[in-house]
C-alpha cells in the first residue's frame, strides 16, 4: 500500500487526533487484559521461588524474600524430569504430524468433493466429539490391552491421531476456499490428489498453522491417556511427573510450578514460531478481482 | 455399467480414499469402544463381574436421582453462560489484535497464555483472586462499599458462576486465535472497495468482517458448546463438584458413577443422555447454518 | 450403500459384545519351585517419598535372591482411578496396595483380590497381633488384604505458641470441650500475624472423626443427627475465629503442614503420619517448629487412648500368577520383620507392641514425651467396611463441605445427609 499524501507531504492519515486516542485506549485495554491474563504467569514464577510451605502463604508474597533458585536443579532430580520430557516430545511431534496429514486428507473429501453419504457421515464425525472420554475411556483400554499395547508409546499415537475435531476444523476452512479455484483447475487436468497437493495444502497454512498449535498443546498437556495406558517411569510423560509432586500427605507445588514453567517453553516457543504463519496466510483469492 | 455410473463410482471412491486414513483409524480405537461403551447404558457392568442386560432401568433410575437433574441443570447454565460470551470476547480480541499494532505478536501470545498454563495454576491464581476474605476482588467490593462480597468458589450460588468466569478466561486465547486465522482469509480488496463507497470502521465490521467470519464463529459455537458440555478438568480442580453439588456437571456425575461406584451401566446412560443432548443441539446449529452462516 | 451400512453396524456390535463380554478369572497357577526366578509386580502410590518401601523390598530380597520387583508407582490423587482401569482391563500384577476402605471394599466386591483366609489357617498367622485391625477388614468371614501400617489421630501442637500464652501443653486425657476451650485461650492477633488455637482441615474426618469416637455411631448410618453436637462446635470455632474457616482453607488450598510449621497455629489434630514428615521436614531445614505430641481428644465419658485410626494393607491380584510368592511378600511385609522396619522410619506398623512403639518412639527428632501419645485403647476405623461406602461417603463429603461453608444450617444438612443415604441404602 502507497503512503497516503496529504496537502502533497506524506504521513498520518488525516483523521489525526481521533486515531490517536482510540490508539491510546485500546492499548491500555491490550495492557490490562495482557496483565490480567499473565496473572498465573506471574503466581507461577513466584510461587516456584519459595519453599512448599510458603506457596500458598497469604498475603500473597508476589516476590519471594528468599528465592529457592534451588528448585529448578531438584526438579531434575526428584523426577526422572529429562526422560518425561523427550518421551512428551516424541508423542507430541508424532501425533500433531500424523494429524496433520489424516485430518486435511479427510477434510478436502468433507469440504470439496460429492459422494453419498457425506454429510450424514460428517455429522456423525461431530456427534462423536461430544462423547466425553471417561465414557468409553475403560472398553477402549480393555481393547488396546488385547492388541498387546498396554504401556507403549504406540497406543497413545493411534488413539489420538484419528481426531475428529482435527477433520471438522480443517473442513470449515477448506468451505472457504473458492470452488472455482478447483474447477479451474479440474479443467487443467489435475486430479483430485493434486488438487489437494498443489492448491489445498498451500493455502491452508492458517488453519494447518492453528492445527498444529491445538494438537501439540493438547498432546502435551494430555494427562489421563498417559496415566492409564502407561506403567513403566520411563515410558512417562511430563504432566504424570508433575502429578508425582502431590503425594498422600503433602505436596511440592513449588516443584509443580518450577516443572509447569519449563515446560511451558517450548509450547510458547511453537507458538511464537507459527505466528508467522497468520500473518503470511493473506489468501490469494485472487481470480477475478 | 453406464459411462456415468462408472464416472460416479470413480468418484466416490477417490472421496473415500481422501477419507479412509482417518476414518478407519478412527472406527478401530474410537468409534468401536465409543458404541460399546453406549451400549452399555442397556446393560449392568461393574467392570469385573459378566455383564448382564438391564434394558431401560439405568435410564429409569436416572430419571428419579435428583443427582442427575442438578448436574444437567449445572450443565445446561454453565454451557449458557460460557458460550456467547468466549465468542463475543474471543471475536473482539482477535479484530483488536489483527491492527498492525506495536508488540502484536507479543500480545497475542500472552492472550494466548491462560489456555497453555497448567489447570493447577490456573485453578490456584482464580481461586486466590477471588478468595473469600483475602483476595483482591473481595477487597475491591469492601472499598466499593458492599459489606457482604459473595464468598464465590465457597459459595453454593456464586461457585458455578466463579468457573464460567475461569473458563472463558481461559478459553478465550484459544478461540480468539481461529478468529485471526479466518480475519488472514478475508480478502482486503473487500475492505478497499467499501472504504472507497465510503463505509466507516464500524460499517465495515458489521457488513463484512462479521458476515465473511460465520464460518468459522458456526465452528467455534459448536465446539465450544460440545466442550462445555464435557467440562470436567477444571471443575476437578477447582472445586470438585461442590460445595455440595453445586458445580457438579453431567461428566463429573459420569466419573463418579463409572470411577467411584463402578457402576459402568448407568454411567453410560447418563453418557448417552448428555450425547442425545448434544446430538440434538448440534443438529440445531447446523439447520440454521444455511441461514446465518455464508461461504464464499 | 444403506444395506452396506447396516451390515457393518451389525458386524461392529457382534465384534463388541464378544471382545468386551469375557469376564472370567484365569486359571491359577500352581506354586513354582522354590527356588525358580520370580518377578513380582507391586502397584502402589508415592514410590519414592515412601520411606520403608526399599529397606522392606531389599530386606526380602536378601532372603529370596530368587525374587526380583517390578513397580508400578502412581501419583498419590491418581491411584484409585489407575488401578480401576488396570484391574478393569484384566491387569496381572500380583501385590496390589490398598490405600483406603472404598478401594477396598470396590475390589473384592469385585472379586479382585484374593481371600486370605485358608493361607493365614495354613501358614498359622496369628491375627491378634494386629490388635483388632484385621477385623475391621473382614467382610462375611473373609479377609481380602493383611494391613502393614496403621496410622491413628494424635493431637500436634506448637509449644512456643503455649509458652507465649503461658499456658501448659496439652495432657494426655482431653475432652473436646476442653479442647475447644484451650483453643478460644490460644487464639490471639489479627490478620497476617493472628495465631489460631486450632485447625481443622478440610477433610471431613477431622470434623467427623470425633462424632465416632464413643462407638455407638459409625459414619455409616441411617440418622445423623449424633454430628450436631461436634459440628456445632466446630461452627462456633470458626465463627470466633478460633479456626480458619473452611471456605478459605478450600480456596487457598492452604495445607495444615503449611501453616503449622509457619507456627500459625497451636493444635492439630492429625493423623500419625504426620510424625515422619515432620521429622524430615526440621532436618531439611523446612521448619524449626518446636513441636510435641498428645493423645487425641475424646467426648466426655470415654477413656483417653480411644482414637480413629487408617489402615493401609496389601492385598493379592485374583489374576496374578505368582500368589504363593506374593503371599510369601505379604506374610514378610505385614509381620513382625516388616513393622520393625517400618517403625525405624517413622511409620506406625499395625502390629504395635512394646517393643515396636520404642523403636519408633526412639526415633531421631521424635518429639520428647510424646511415646505416651501413641498408647491406645481403642482405635475405629474412620471409615467401616460397607457394600457402598464410596456412594456414602460422597453424600457425607458433599453435606461436609454444605455445612462448613455455612450454606445450609447444621440441622438441614445433617438431615439431608440422613435423608439420601436411606436413599441410598434402600435401592
Amino acid at each position: 500500500m502507497g503512503q497516503l499524501h496529504v496537502n502533497g507531504k506524506t504521513g498520518l492519515p488525516s483523521m489525526g487526533r481521533q486515531a490517536v486516542v482510540s490508539d491510546i485506549l485500546t492499548y491500555t485495554v491490550l495492557v490490562i487484559l495482557a496483565a490480567i491474563m499473565l496473572l498465573p504467569f506471574f503466581w507461577m514464577v513466584s510461587a516456584s521461588l519459595k519453599m512448599d510451605k510458603d506457596v500458598f502463604r497469604f498475603p500473597i508474597e508476589w516476590i519471594p524474600k528468599d528465592p529457592q533458585w534451588v528448585n529448578y536443579s531438584k526438579m531434575w532430580t526428584k523426577i526422572p524430569f529429562l526422560t518425561f520430557t523427550l518421551n512428551t516430545a516424541k508423542l507430541t511431534v508424532i501425533i500433531t504430524a500424523l494429524q496433520l496429514l489424516t485430518s486435511s486428507f479427510a477434510a478436502y473429501a468433507f469440504a470439496k468433493l460429492h459422494f453419498k453419504g457425506r454429510d450424514v457421515l460428517f455429522l456423525a464425525y461431530v456427534g462423536t466429539i461430544a462423547i466425553p472420554w471417561q465414557v468409553y475411556m475403560v472398553p477402549q483400554f480393555i481393547m488396546m490391552r488385547l492388541l498387546g499395547l498396554s504401556d507403549k508409546h504406540l497406543a497413545l499415537i493411534l488413539l489420538q491421531t484419528f481426531t475428529a475435531f482435527g477433520v471438522f476444523l480443517m473442513r470449515q476452512f477448506y468451505l472457504t476456499v473458492p470452488n472455482e479455484l478447483c474447477d479451474a483447475a479440474r479443467i487443467d487436468g489435475l486430479n483430485e490428489y493434486g488438487i489437494y497437493l498443489r492448491i489445498m495444502l498451500p493455502l491452508s497454512k492458517p488453519a494447518l498453522a492453528t492445527l498444529t498449535i491445538f494438537s501439540f498443546v493438547t498432546v502435551w498437556n494430555d494427562f489421563m491417556g498417559p496415566l492409564i495406558y502407561l506403567n513403566s517411569e520411563n515410558k512417562k510423560t511430563i504432566q504424570l511427573g508433575l502429578r508425582m509432586f502431590i503425594q498422600q500427605y503433602s505436596a511440592d507445588y513449588a516443584l509443580i510450578m518450577a516443572a509447569s514453567l519449563v515446560s511451558l517453553i517450548p509450547v510458547v516457543i511453537l507458538f511464537l514460531a507459527f505466528q508467522r504463519f497468520f500473518v503470511e496466510g493473506v489468501a490469494t483469492s485472487g481470480l477475478k478481482g | 455399467m453406464t459411462k456415468e455410473k462408472k464416472k460416479a463410482l470413480r468418484s466416490t471412491a477417490v472421496a473415500y480414499s481422501f477419507i479412509l486414513p482417518n476414518f478407519i483409524g478412527f472406527a478401530v480405537f474410537t468409534l468401536l469402544p465409543m458404541v460399546f461403551a453406549l451400549l452399555l447404558s442397556f446393560a449392568n457392568w461393574d467392570g469385573a463381574n459378566p455383564i448382564t442386560f438391564a434394558g431401560l432401568s439405568n435410564f429409569k433410575r436416572m430419571v428419579h436421582e435428583d443427582t442427575f437433574w442438578i448436574s444437567l441443570n449445572n450443565t445446561l447454565w454453565y454451557a449458557l453462560g460460557t458460550v456467547p460470551v468466549t465468542i463475543v470476547c474471543s471475536l473482539g480480541l482477535a479484530i483488536l489484535l489483527n491492527r498492525k499494532l506495536p508488540g502484536r505478536d507479543i500480545f497475542r501470545t500472552i492472550y494466548f497464555f491462560p489456555y497453555v498454563a497448567s489447570l493447577v495454576a490456573v485453578a490456584v491464581v482464580w481461586n486466590m483472586i477471588f478468595h473469600p476474605t483475602m483476595g483482591p476482588v473481595n477487597e475491591l467490593l469492601h472499598l466499593l462499599g458492599i459489606a457482604n462480597p459473595p464468598r464465590w468458589s465457597a459459595d453454593v450460588d456464586w461457585a458455578l458462576p466463579t468457573v464460567i468466569m475461569a473458563s472463558i478466561w481461559k478459553g478465550v486465547g484459544y478461540y480468539m486465535i481461529l478468529y485471526i486465522a479466518a480475519l488472514q482469509g478475508i480478502p482486503r480488496y473487500l475492505y478497499e472497495a467499501a472504504s472507497i463507497d465510503g463505509a466507516n470502521k464500524w460499517q465495515q465490521l458489521r457488513k463484512i468482517t462479521i458476515p465473511m467470519l460465520t464460518p468459522t464463529t458456526f465452528f467455534v459455537s459448536i465446539m465450544l458448546t460440545i466442550s462445555c458440555f464435557k467440562v470436567f478438568d477444571l471443575i476437578y480442580v477447582m472445586t470438585f463438584g461442590g460445595p455440595g453439588r453445586a458445580t457438579n456437571v453431567l461428566v463429573y456425575y459420569i466419573y463418579n458413577s463409572a470411577f467411584k461406584y463402578f457402576e459402568y451401566g448407568y454411567s453410560s446412560a447418563i453418557a448417552m443422555v448428555l450425547f442425545v443432548i448434544v446430538l440434538i443441539i448440534t443438529l440445531l446449529q447446523f439447520r440454521m447454518e444455511k441461514k446465518w452462516v455464508s461461504y464464499m | 450403500m444403506k444395506k452396506i451400512a447396516m451390515a457393518l453396524l451389525i458386524v461392529m456390535l457382534i465384534t463388541t459384545s464378544v471382545v468386551f463380554a469375557q469376564g472370567g478369572n484365569e486359571a491359577v497357577q500352581s506354586a513354582p519351585a522354590a527356588d525358580a526366578p520370580v518377578n513380582l509386580r507391586f502397584v502402589l502410590w508415592d514410590k519414592a517419598s515412601t520411606q520403608y518401601l526399599m529397606p522392606l523390598v531389599d530386606a526380602y530380597k536378601a532372603k529370596h535372591p530368587n525374587v526380583s520387583f517390578e513397580f508400578v508407582d502412581v501419583a498419590a490423587n491418581d491411584y484409585g482411578d489407575k488401578l480401576t482401569v488396570m484391574l478393569s482391563g484384566g491387569d496381572t500384577v500380583d501385590v496390589i496396595s490398598v490405600k483406603d476402605i472404598p478401594m477396598y471394599s470396590g475390589m473384592l466386591t469385585r472379586n479382585q483380590i484374593v481371600p486370605l483366609n485358608d493361607l493365614i489357617t495354613r501358614d498359622k498367622i496369628d491375627l491378634a497381633q494386629y490388635s483388632g485391625a484385621t477385623d475391621e477388614l473382614t467382610v462375611d468371614g473373609k479377609l481380602y488384604a493383611l494391613p502393614f501400617r496403621s496410622d491413628i489421630w494424635i493431637l500436634y501442637y506448637n509449644k512456643d505458641i503455649f509458652d507465649k500464652a503461658g499456658i501448659p501443653y496439652p495432657d494426655n486425657d482431653m475432652t473436646w470441650t476442653e479442647y475447644e476451650n484451650l483453643a478460644r485461650k490460644l487464639t490471639s492477633g489479627t490478620g497476617a500475624n493472628k495465631i489460631y488455637g486450632a485447625h481443622h482441615h478440610t477433610w471431613r474426618s477431622t470434623v467427623q472423626l470425633p462424632t465416632v469416637q464413643d462407638g455407638k455411631n459409625t459414619v455409616v448410618s441411617t440418622d445423623y443427627s449424633f454430628m450436631k453436637p461436634i459440628y456445632d462446635m466446630i461452627i462456633r470455632m470458626q465463627n470466633e475465629g478460633t479456626i480458619m474457616d473452611y471456605g478459605s482453607l478450600r480456596a487457598g488450598n492452604i495445607h495444615y503442614k503449611g501453616v503449622f510449621y509457619n507456627g500459625q497455629i497451636a493444635m492439630l489434630p492429625m493423623g500419625s503420619w504426620f510424625i515422619g514428615t515432620i521429622i524430615a521436614g526440621k532436618k531439611a531445614g523446612e521448619t524449626k517448629v518446636n513441636w510435641g505430641i498428645a493423645k487425641y481428644p475424646h467426648p466426655e465419658g470415654i477413656s483417653a487412648g480411644t482414637t480413629a485410626g487408617t489402615l493401609t494393607s496389601l492385598a493379592i491380584n485374583s489374576k496374578s500368577t505368582n500368589k504363593e510368592q506374593a503371599w510369601d511378600f505379604l506374610k514378610f511385609y505385614c509381620g513382625p520383620e516388616g513393622a520393625d522396619i517400618l517403625a525405624k522410619t517413622g511409620a506406625l506398623p499395625a502390629i504395635r507392641n512394646s517393643n515396636i512403639l520404642n523403636t519408633f518412639a526412639s526415633m531421631e527428632g521424635f518429639p520428647a514425651g510424646g511415646a505416651d501419645a501413641l498408647q491406645t485403647v481403642t482405635v475405629r476405623l474412620e471409615l467401616p467396611m460397607h457394600a457402598k461406602v464410596s456412594a456414602i461417603e460422597q453424600i457425607l463429603n458433599e453435606q461436609h463441605e454444605l455445612i462448613m461453608t455455612q450454606s445450609v444450617t447444621v440441622d438441614k444438612g445433617l438431615a439431608e445427609a440422613t435423608a439420601r443415604v436411606k436413599k441410598l441404602l434402600a435401592q
